[in-house]
């Protein structure tokens, strides 16, 4: 068993990371088949930024996200995330209180890469995905609960038999579900089912399930895919809220330029899985390598379509 | 109304909406079959056929867990409890360890087969999962027929009433056990279904991906839905075997695992007052009215003929099975009521 842990973790807190960051990507290399998908990817975000990650279609921005999550291991290359000594330790976080992440606190740097899909939510790091993942069935507390599973600490027998601590858990955590929904806007539908609800207020289910695990880092997959104008700035809104509210950094992939340029405070472009450029939503709109990836694409289409 | 009272017919009102209670009182009604058919208001074989009801309810409970709530499939209930049932034969008679151990070990051994199973099985899903069971059934079924110093071979196993708390038991006193089993069966899935337990296993089935993204280490949760199915079935094996007083092979087929999943899907997946009329239909109803029927009624293979077209209606119109149905009823009588008093 150490042997294996040995194998795939490497010594915790031997990893660097700068003291303002939260996550870093180093030379992070995958193929399918014969295709790269992603190219030797470094980039860094900072703690309680808004980050974007953008590229034109096939870039391998969702690859990425896969990476970091874990649902792709990664031919080579590191994925370093500062996480709480205290959450590290006790392994299931405990309820972070709201606004009292102020005071500093003990950090240590983790290597995501060879860990379990499953495990990596304790370490404060939560996503969405591209087509909502939400639970028909469940009613949409019952749905925000689910992103505070690894919180639960009663036994599998303790909830069998609803001894006193799976009771006190269960009322506790949907007191703090509650506090979620209501933060979104969505209380008032709380014990609707999640079928049959409008894509908006799935789109919001699926964030106020990533705030019930008290994240550090959230990644967002295209949360403003199927929304429309008003939808999107309500968006732009709710993701400076979120930063605010629960002082966590939040990784976005989007398409929607306008969203992406108004929202985040620094954006990475990457084109067939390489490096472009980073800087501000500025910088990025006048680099001339991101014009050519995106508007080039569109010359030698047209070329094509001349021809 | 003084504010005392008013507090009482809250508490009451509340007491009632309790699940728990619900089931409590479905269990003192089958108290009253017994003491019916003492009366003479009832025959001894129908209180027979409806203490199947109930122990086939324990077991298609298990396999709602496994379906409904958790999307996997089982073809190998059956062969768990037959094995239940023959442990708890070999133990009581055999061994002569009295009811409890019995109990216990015709729990205890298939729910632990049944986990080095899942732990093998469950790491591939759908149709192998479905086929893995099924030799697993298949491997029971002929253990039962060639191990005779166990099972007695195809002669059948013949057993006794157990004792229980130094009371004898007969067919009314065993049917009383087994709505008692019931009830708790029914609590406890109530209570697996209704927690953060139960939001693990509906995140497995409806979305893996989600659910390990949310931190639900998938296999864990996989491997508890399958020991709980089988330590229901083992139970039910044993409680069978108590009430019947013998166990032959030829019960314990791929026939009777495809009835149980029949029990399930009429009933109404995720549904636990679905699954126990599910067994009523499937079982008691074929038992009841169709065997009586005039020149169909001898038909062998009949229940089988009728547990298919019922899949089929239940699949084509109300997917939601029994409970759907219900739900409707209920929802009609709301709607009706309503509109009476607004016009009045």
């Amino acid at each position: 068993m150490t042997t294996r842990n040995e194998q795939i973790l490497p010594l915790e807190g031997t990893e660097t990371l700068a003291a303002s960051d939260i996550l870093a990507v180093e030379n992070l290399s995958i193929s399918f088949g014969g295709l790269k998908a992603l190219d030797d990817l470094s980039f860094a975000i900072r703690d309680r930024e808004i980050f974007g990650l953008i590229g034109p279609n096939g870039a391998g921005k969702t690859t990425v996200f896969n990476c970091i999550t874990q649902f792709y291991k990664p031919d080579q290359g590191t994925v370093l995330f500062g996480v709480e000594s205290e959450r590290l330790h006790r392994h299931r976080a405990h309820k972070v209180s709201v606004g009292s992440t102020d005071e500093p606190q003990d950090t240590e740097v983790v290597n995501l890469v060879g860990r379990k899909v499953h495990s990596i939510i304790k370490l404060g790091l939560v996503r969405t995905f591209q087509n909502v993942e939400v639970i028909p069935e469940l009613s949409l507390i019952d749905n925000v609960l689910l992103g505070g599973h690894v919180d639960f600490r009663a036994t599998i027998l303790e909830q069998m038999f609803r001894l006193p601590r799976a009771r006190r858990e269960e009322k506790q955590y949907r007191a703090q579900a509650l506090e979620v929904l209501e933060f979104l806007k969505i209380d008032h539908l709380k014990d609707e089912l999640a079928s049959g609800q409008p894509y908006g207020v799935l789109k919001k289910l699926e964030m106020a399930r990533t705030l019930m695990a008290n994240p550090r880092l959230i990644i967002l997959d295209e949360p403003a895919a199927g929304l429309n104008d008003s939808e999107t700035e309500d968006l732009a809104q709710t993701i400076r809220e979120i930063r605010d509210r629960y002082h966590c950094a939040i990784l976005l992939v989007e398409h929607d330029m306008r969203l992406v340029m108004g929202v985040c405070e620094r954006i990475c472009a990457i084109s067939f899985g390489r490096f472009l450029a980073l800087g501000t939503p500025e910088e990025i709109q006048e680099n001339p390598d991101v014009q050519e990836a995106y508007l080039g694409e569109q010359e030698s289409d047209q070329e094509g379509a001349q021809k | 109304m003084s504010k005392n009272s008013r507090i009482t017919m809250l508490n009451l009102g509340s007491i009632m909406k309790n699940s728990h209670v619900h089931y409590i009182i479905f269990g003192l009604v089958l108290c009253l079959f017994p003491m019916m058919t003492s009366a003479g208001g009832m025959k001894n074989s129908t209180l027979s056929t409806l203490a199947f009801v109930l122990i086939f309810s324990i077991v298609a409970l298990g396999l709602n867990l496994l379906l409904g709530y958790s999307g996997l499939i089982s073809l190998g209930t059956a062969g768990f409890m037959g094995l239940g049932s023959y442990i708890a034969a070999y133990v009581q008679d055999d061994l002569g360890l009295g009811f409890w151990v019995a109990v216990l070990l015709a729990i205890a051994i298939p729910t632990l087969i049944g986990l080095l199973v899942g732990i093998i099985s469950l790491r591939v899903s759908g149709i192998y999962l479905a086929i893995a069971t099924l030799c697993i059934a298949e491997i029971l079924a002929k253990t039962f027929e060639q191990a005779e110093w166990f099972t007695h071979g195809t002669a059948g196993k013949q057993s006794k009433y157990p004792t229980i708390f130094g009371m004898p038991m007969d067919r009314s006193s065993m049917f009383v056990v087994c709505a008692i089993v019931l009830v708790l069966v029914m609590m406890l899935t109530y209570n697996i279904v209704n927690g953060q337990l139960g939001r693990a296993l509906h995140a497995m089935r409806s979305s893996e991906v989600a659910a390990q993204a949310m931190g639900v280490n998938v296999l864990k949760y996989k491997l508890f839905a399958f020991s709980v199915a089988t330590l229901y079935a083992g139970l039910a094996g044993g409680l069978y075997l108590f009430f019947l007083r013998s166990s032959y092979p030829s019960t314990w087929n791929l026939f009777l695992s495809l009835n149980l999943i029949a029990m399930v899907v009429v009933g109404g997946l995720r549904s636990i007052l679905g699954t126990v009329a599910g067994a009523f239909v499937i079982f008691a109803f074929p038992e009841l009215v169709l065997k009586k029927l005039p020149v169909i009624g001898d038909a062998s293979g009949l229940p089988y003929v009728f547990s298919g077209v019922m899949i089929i209606l239940v699949i084509m119109f109300f997917p939601q099975g029994l409970k759907g149905l219900a739900d409707l009823g209920v929802t009609t009588i709301k709607t009706v009521f309503s509109r009476k008093k607004v016009t009045s």
